[in-house]
């Protein structure tokens, strides 16, 4: 596998033809792939010519933030020698839309509704989707409603033309945190644009009988390396869409280079080490593992082990928090409660295996001890 | 059957019987025991030989229950495919004359009635009819289905891209979980990992049944010489043990 390496480090990524991309990428997993070709993807973005349109649903744009804070490249520079026309992103653009008297005013250039309606008629753009999107109160999508159209609606519209439908984020990718179990859930009925929970005939593309591919960039948020270097990849047609997605996808459509099937946080973490030596921590603060302290890296198919966060300087564990498992379907509720073992939730009708098995073992040590008293009494 | 000797003292235990057991039993002991250390974080001994050991007793285990022990039940029979099946499932299977075994059983550790036998030799025919106490009989079946259920989520556990002559049976199994995780709140790993937690305690109320309730008890002492060194059982100690004698056999 090293020869491998060395011999694909010397490859020019942008001449090397699909197959060879697809097959270098299937063999040489996701840390080898970035550093050899991170950079050479984002010096190919520089020539790419597609459309980018980025629609916020319903979130905290925690993942826009983290895609502008990331480093090499970071956001800027990124922008500033692309040549991918970023058409709309409601947290980077000045305009936005104008209506008088419930119409839409004015031309593209200083009405970015109007723009947007373009770009759909015109096809031939990438659609990012950060947020989920309400479908209740009884499907009507009107508990989110930008402008008078409900953004069920705007999904619709965007998504039909588009070539690839990247959705970034928990929110995006299940319905994340909007949809997480509460009261109101029913009503609200929040949806991922391909998934709901991990429910993937409950999307909202599937509500609104749009067939598409979708890929999934999930997490909470997500790591900008995941998004960046998936938008290149697709904008080069590296990853050709639809072709190429069900070998590059996992079954909830993440890319396996990064959220690989065969690894999961925990493999990669630099408290790894107390793991293996039994020191787990039960207080917040220590030096130990989080594992008693809920953490859920065991479960969690992430390379943030490799990859870190922050400029590649730290992740979740490394920082004293217990991994959430923020990248796994069906985030939060699968995660919840955060910081409880998986082992400790109530999972057999409230009670949780551990008191089920003292409860079962103790009686049973307990009835044994009677038994015994008696046999020897020879009762 | 009968050993030399003193005609009332009788093989109970094949040597292929007497093995089974020790290897089970020691195979069975250290994955409890390391598994727990490695969930509980237990620092008497380093993760790394705590699973070591582990993944040495899993192919013990599985032999002596997947293979060995089929081996012994054909064995020791003899004739044809019914005579063999049929002491199988005298021996093994809980049916009404265990339930009513099972019954006296129950009505003696309330007090009521006499420890019934469950050791049934036949004189005439030379073999026992019946010989595990029936609470055995109960915890075998759900032992057998746990071995199976601890062993596909152990795959799992072991390696998340486990494969057998190519096919990847580790997926399959996270496919099969994620079928059954959602009920619960859990992801597939989650749920594999609970359920073989879950065997693991099976196995430890077990081990307490089997060794407290059915052994625990200076008269069933003898039985222990059997399984772990003997095999032979001394007839004429009537504790638990009947003699009868079969017409027509
Ligand atoms: S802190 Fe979490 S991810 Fe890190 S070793 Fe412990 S359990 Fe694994
Ligand atoms: S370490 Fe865990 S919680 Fe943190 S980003 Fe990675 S998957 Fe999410």
């Amino acid at each position: 596998m090293n020869n491998l390496v060395q011999t694909l480090d010397s490859v020019d990524f942008l001449k090397m033809d699909r197959r060879t991309f697809m097959k270098a990428v299937g063999l040489i997993g996701a840390a080898t792939f970035l550093g050899s070709f991170k950079s050479q993807i984002v010096d190919a973005l520089e020539f790419a010519e597609t459309k980018l349109v980025w629609l916020h649903g319903a979130e905290c744009t925690g993942c826009s933030e983290s895609v502008l804070n990331a480093g090499n490249p970071d956001i800027v520079q990124a922008l500033q020698k692309l040549n991918v026309n970023l058409v709309f992103h409601e947290t980077i653009c000045a305009e936005q839309g104008i209506w008088n008297d419930g119409k839409l005013v004015n031309t593209a250039d200083l009405n970015s509704e109007i723009l947007l309606e373009e770009t759909y008629k015109a096809g031939n753009y990438i659609l990012v989707v950060e947020g989920s999107i309400p479908n209740g109160p009884d499907g009507s999508g009107r508990y989110l409603v930008i402008g008078n159209k409900t953004f069920k609606e705007t999904l619709g519209e965007a998504a039909k033309n588009a070539v690839a439908i990247i959705a970034v984020g928990a929110c995006a990718t299940w319905g994340g945190i909007t949809n997480a179990a509460s009261d109101i859930e029913k009503d609200t009925d929040y949806r991922g644009v391909a998934f709901k929970k991990a429910d993937p005939t409950k999307g909202m593309l599937k509500e609104l009988g749009i067939d598409k591919p979708v890929i999934n960039i999930p997490g909470c948020p997500a790591h900008p390396d995941w998004v960046l270097l998936t938008l290149g990849a697709v904008i080069l047609g590296k990853i050709k869409v639809p072709e190429d997605l069900p070998a590059v996808l996992d079954q909830y459509n993440r890319p396996k280079v990064f959220f690989s099937p065969d690894h999961v946080v925990h493999d990669n973490c630099p408290r790894r080490g107390y793991y293996d030596r039994g020191e787990l921590d039960d207080q917040i603060g220590g030096p130990g593992c989080l594992w008693k302290l809920g953490c859920k890296g065991p479960y969690a198919h992430a390379d943030c082990g490799i990859r870190r966060w922050n400029g590649s300087v730290s992740l979740c564990p490394q920082a004293g928090g217990p991994c959430i498992a923020c990248v796994e379907p069906n985030f939060p509720d699968a995660s919840m409660p955060l910081y409880v073992e998986t082992e400790d939730k109530g999972i057999l009708l409230g009670a949780d295996i551990g008191t089920v098995a003292k409860v079962a073992v103790g009686a049973a040590a307990v009835a044994a001890g009677v038994h015994a008293v008696r046999r020897m009494k020879g009762e | 059957m009968k050993a030399n000797g003193n005609p009332m003292v009788v093989e109970r235990y094949s040597g292929l019987d007497r093995m089974i057991h020790i290897i089970h039993a020691a195979a069975m002991l250290t994955l409890i025991i390391t598994g727990l250390k490695i969930y509980f974080g237990w620092d008497f001994m380093s993760f790394h030989t705590a699973r070591a050991l582990h993944m040495f007793a899993v192919p013990f285990l599985l032999v002596v229950n997947w293979f060995l022990i089929p081996v012994s039940i054909v064995l020791a029979a003899k004739g044809g495919i019914l005579p063999r099946f049929m002491h199988f499932w005298d021996h093994y299977i809980f049916g009404p004359k265990d339930a009513a075994r099972m019954a006296g059983i129950i009505g003696n550790f309330f007090g009521k009635g006499k420890y019934p036998a469950f050791s049934i030799y036949d004189e005439a025919s030379g073999h026992y009819k019946t010989k595990l106490h029936p609470l055995m009989k109960i915890l075998i079946v759900i032992e057998g289905l746990a071995i199976v259920v601890i062993a596909i989520t152990g795959i799992v556990l072991y390696s998340l891209n486990w494969s057998f002559l190519g096919l990847p049976i580790a997926s399959w199994i996270l496919s099969i979980g994620g079928l059954f995780a959602p009920a619960f709140g859990l992801s597939s790993l989650e749920f594999l990992r609970i359920i073989h937690l879950l065997m693991t305690y099976w196995f430890v109320f077990e081990l307490v049944v089997h060794v407290g309730i059915l052994e625990f008890d200076p008269h069933v002492w003898k039985y222990y010489k059997a399984i772990f060194w003997s095999g032979k059982e001394d007839l004429t100690d009537t504790h638990y043990a009947e003699v009868v004698k079969t017409k027509n056999h």
